[in-house]
């Protein structure tokens, strides 16, 4: 009980102490422990974390494969993509180039191959050969089976060619090996389409939630809409004027529905349409005039009032509940970490 | 056809099964893209802010870039992050890269293969790609304090010693300005919290659209200099540096897509309306 329960509590105790006074005592020793020692552990720790949550990841799938729970198909999937992953990275560079020794002889044959395996002109390539003894194709061959036939076109040009390897670690980030490809051309456009996928879902969930039910849901409706149309180019292209219009109509709907009579909705259009039109006229309807029917800076206003008062009772009330949920697991109120 | 059968097509109209909706946005996406329109992009006041921060810079002065985005958030922090660089190496500033993101490193790979030699940038002399550590606000707090222990070596494995531009540079105080291209956790807030607060080195952002709500509080604030926002973001300041680049080409397209949701959200409201009124008719 005591190893399972006293000691990490103490852990917790302890560093959790010692950080909070580095903030509040003005001692080198707390600082240089808080700023440089506790953020170092806190990155080893981290680094140890991606291969639990790793472990994790498969324990889930695994179980989801053998108990054949709903989609257990797509588990696989993860669990091949996973495994090609890791032999992507660790165990299969995939990176070999050519490297090429006296090249200075040679030039005017070489040149034609090298250019044809970076895909550049030889007026490009002949200047980076000018003066090099020695040469590395930026060309990465993930078999080098697959470099047979340069490798032997380089040979019968007289040169002394030999394949080489990317360290490990380069191999992760250089244009063409395994692990780039998979990036590139696996990881990136699924990754791109689940987000993408976004705009699809945004568009359809608008149209059937997106009603005006209340006065919350009306004012949450159009500051949507003001914040979609000012946000985008075509928000700035339309003019406050039009927006006036659209308000003079909208006061001539909110006329009928409340006094119900087609006298007064036609004065409230008509007086609210001569009006707009005359003050147009005579200021020469300027886009961007009068600014507060302007889209682009109703949204602007939108984000800097309303939406940061918001934001700011959220990030404050966020606050205090961490300081609180700190010092409950500083003090060993709270266990949650353990599991408990 | 009289008024029933009017209402009657308006509200089955308004029962439109998604998958159309799915291939209208789909159209008026793809449209703008394949025949540009070319609406005119006018700067907002927070990217205006973001420009001024990063222009206020001049020849020499150390610029750190910090990449916090993947693939998913690519088309709308990317044009951004391509944007500054080409603020930044046209006015000949030392370009300095961290990543709290993997992901990020293969998009700052990206974005300085692209526009580093268009200023015949040198990597080492003119710019420096650290790379990746694990961390989140951990590394911030590490590059704050003492730069050196946290990377001893660049996302070549070269010992960031060797390495002429990194001369002096010891702690994010040797820095002029801040950039961080953030998609979420960790990213701005952490840079803002950890980094520019407690050294009082200015700091600006670009971040997705998504995110704008969470970061526009420390702008406002006076913590942030300037927020690119989202890919209109992107095409603004693109604007402002006379560059057009991918933020400029994807406008017309997002444009014309949230037009066509806020019609969409017209028209649902209207056969709501139309539906609910029939049924209070019918008891």
């Amino acid at each position: 009980m005591f190893w399972k329960r006293q000691v990490h509590i103490a852990i917790v105790f302890i560093t959790g102490i010692l950080t909070l006074f580095g903030w509040f005592v003005d001692s080198p020793r707390f600082e240089s422990f808080v700023n440089d020692d506790a953020t170092q552990w806190y990155d080893i720790i981290a680094s140890f974390a991606i291969i639990l949550g790793a472990l994790n990841l498969l324990k889930l799938q695994f179980l989801k494969i053998v108990k054949q729970k709903k989609d257990w198909q797509y588990s696989i999937l993860a669990v091949v993509g996973f495994f090609f992953a890791i032999t992507a990275g660790f165990f299969w560079k995939g990176a070999n180039y050519i490297h090429i020794n006296n090249v200075t002889a040679n030039v005017s044959t070489v040149a034609p191959v090298i250019a044809e395996m970076e895909q550049k002109t030889i007026e490009q390539v002949l200047p980076l050969l000018e003066g090099a003894d020695t040469y590395d194709v930026g060309h990465i061959f993930i078999i080098k089976g697959s470099a047979k036939k340069y490798f032997d076109e380089l040979t019968a040009s007289g040169v002394n060619a030999e394949m080489k390897e990317k360290s490990w670690g380069e191999h992760l980030l250089e244009e063409g090996t395994v692990f780039n490809w998979l990036f590139k051309y696996l990881f990136t456009p699924m990754s791109a389409t689940m987000f993408a996928l976004l705009a699809f879902f945004v568009a359809s969930a608008s149209y059937r939630a997106f009603r005006i039910r209340n006065f919350e849901a009306t004012l949450l409706l159009l500051s949507g809409i003001i914040i979609m149309l000012g946000r985008v180019p075509l928000g700035s292209s339309i003019s406050a004027w039009f927006i006036a219009y659209i308000i003079v109509l909208s006061a001539g709907m909110g006329a009928n529905i409340i006094w119900k009579n087609r006298m007064t909705t036609f004065a409230v259009v008509t007086g609210g349409i001569l009006l707009v039109t005359i003050l147009g006229w005579i200021s020469g309807w300027p886009v961007d005039k009068p600014g507060f029917l302007y889209l682009p800076v109703l949204q602007e206003w939108i984000y800097t009032v309303p939406n940061i008062a918001g934001a700011r009772a959220i990030m404050i009330g966020i606050a205090l509940g961490m300081i609180g949920t700190s010092l409950r697991i500083i003090l060993g109120i709270e266990k949650s970490f353990m599991g408990e | 056809m009289d008024k029933n059968n009017f209402i009657s097509i308006i509200i089955k109209l308004g029962k439109v099964d998604r998958r159309v909706i799915f291939l209208l946005i789909a159209v008026v996406v793809l449209l703008p893209l394949l025949f540009p329109i070319g609406l005119p992009i006018r700067a907002t006041d927070t990217t205006q802010r973001s420009f001024n921060a990063v222009d206020a810079l001049g020849q020499g002065d150390k610029l750190l870039l910090s990449f916090e985005y993947g693939p998913s958030t690519k088309p709308e922090i990317h044009p951004m992050a391509e944007a500054v660089l080409h603020h930044a190496f046209s006015k000949g500033m030392k370009v300095y890269i961290v990543c709290l993101w993997p992901d990020g490193q293969f998009m700052a790979i990206d974005a300085l293969n692209a526009i580093a030699p268009q200023y015949n940038a040198v990597y080492g002399e003119d710019y420096v790609l650290l790379g990746f550590r694990p961390g989140g606000e951990a590394v911030v707090k590490g590059i704050t304090s003492n730069l050196r222990k946290l990377y001893t070596v660049d996302y070549q494995n070269t010992l960031v010693e060797s390495i002429p531009m990194m001369q002096g540079v010891n702690s994010l105080a040797d820095f002029k300005l801040i950039f961080s291209f953030s998609a979420g956790y960790p990213g701005t807030v952490e840079w803002v919290q950890y980094g520019s607060d407690p050294t009082g080195v200015p700091m600006s952002t670009g971040t997705a659209s998504i995110q704008v709500n969470e970061i526009i509080p420390y702008e406002n604030a006076g913590q942030l200099r300037g927020v690119i926002a989202g890919m209109p973001g992107a095409a603004e300041y693109e604007a402002l540096i006379g560059k057009k680049g991918l933020g400029t080409s994807g406008m017309d397209a997002q444009s014309i897509a949230h037009l066509v949701i806020v019609l969409f959200i017209i028209f649902g409201n209207i056969t709501y309306f139309l539906e609910r009124r029939r049924s209070e008719k019918k008891y």
